[in-house]
């Protein structure tokens, strides 16, 4: 099988993939709107938590597996390595914008303000910063190699912002609430809202390795072709 | 008494299918394009 077949074949099952993904989507949703008990304290804009959170899972996620991947580039030097963390980024951007835009909506009936500049919020906009900077980085720089070399230096800075982010409620005096899932004492929500969290916290990890896989099959069908008609100017 | 604040949920809801569905729809089309 040619390159070009292999990516293609890759993209057709990744679209699969995708919309199955947002299939699950739609299942969260409705368990979260409609079999999920209503919050007594904080009504029913506490129910943003099951697409917030999640959604926060995913960014964190796909900061995650770009920062591995960029440290493997610098020390394989493969391609296909830096168009995981490329595809990852852009995905992740994806996820980090939902979490950015879905917080203050819930923070505005809960908290009285869309925003506060508490160590959690603000690291967050820095990992928004840093995933729309890396993009900006990879769309300036034309020669391949170099793009990847600088990309991979801040796919592993903005890694290194997940764990800060992570522990920022506890490391500061802050307004966002404290992880409800992973603490040391375990859960502490009610049964059938924790089911439905961790239902969507699945969903979110489908939907990234959906979208991330769709763009990488993209990448890698661009390269290939790329490849072959350089090939036949030879 | 619980706080009638479900419009919050419904534009939060909204605003995020709209971007996942949108970003989706959008890798999607690229792909059959290619």
């Amino acid at each position: 099988m040619t390159p070009i077949e292999q990516a293609q074949r890759a993209l057709e099952r990744s679209r699969i993939l995708t919309l199955i993904a947002l299939g699950l989507l739609g299942t969260v949703y409705v368990r979260a709107i409609w079999f999920t008990p209503v919050e007594a304290i904080q009504g029913p804009a506490q129910k943003i938590f099951y697409i917030h959170a999640p959604s926060a899972w995913s960014a964190f996620l796909a900061v995650v597996v770009v920062g591995l991947c960029s440290v493997l580039y610098l020390m394989l030097r493969d391609a296909r390595i830096d168009r995981l963390a490329a595809s990852s980024a852009e995905v992740g951007t994806v996820f980090t914008t939902a979490v950015l835009i879905t917080g203050p909506i819930w923070g505005k009936p809960i908290w009285g303000a869309w925003w506060t500049w508490d160590a959690r919020l603000t690291s967050t906009l820095f990992l928004w910063f840093i995933l729309v900077g890396y993009l900006v980085l990879r769309s300036a720089v034309r020669e391949p190699r170099q793009r990847a070399r600088f990309a991979a230096v801040l796919g592993i800075l903005g890694m290194l912002l997940v764990p800060f982010i992570h522990l920022s409620v506890k490391m500061f005096r802050t307004l966002h609430p404290q992880p409800v899932v992973m603490n040391p004492e375990g859960p502490t929500l009610p049964g059938q809202m924790l089911a439905t969290l961790l239902f969507s916290f699945a969903v979110f990890t489908v939907l990234y390795a959906g979208l991330t896989w769709q763009r990488y099959a993209q990448s890698a069908l661009e390269d290939a072709r790329g490849d072959a008609r350089a090939e036949g100017a030879r | 008494m619980t706080p009638a604040n479900g419009g919050y949920a419904v534009a939060a809801y909204v605003i995020a299918a709209v971007l996942y569905v949108g970003y989706a729809a959008w890798l999607l089309r690229r792909g059959a394009k290619s």
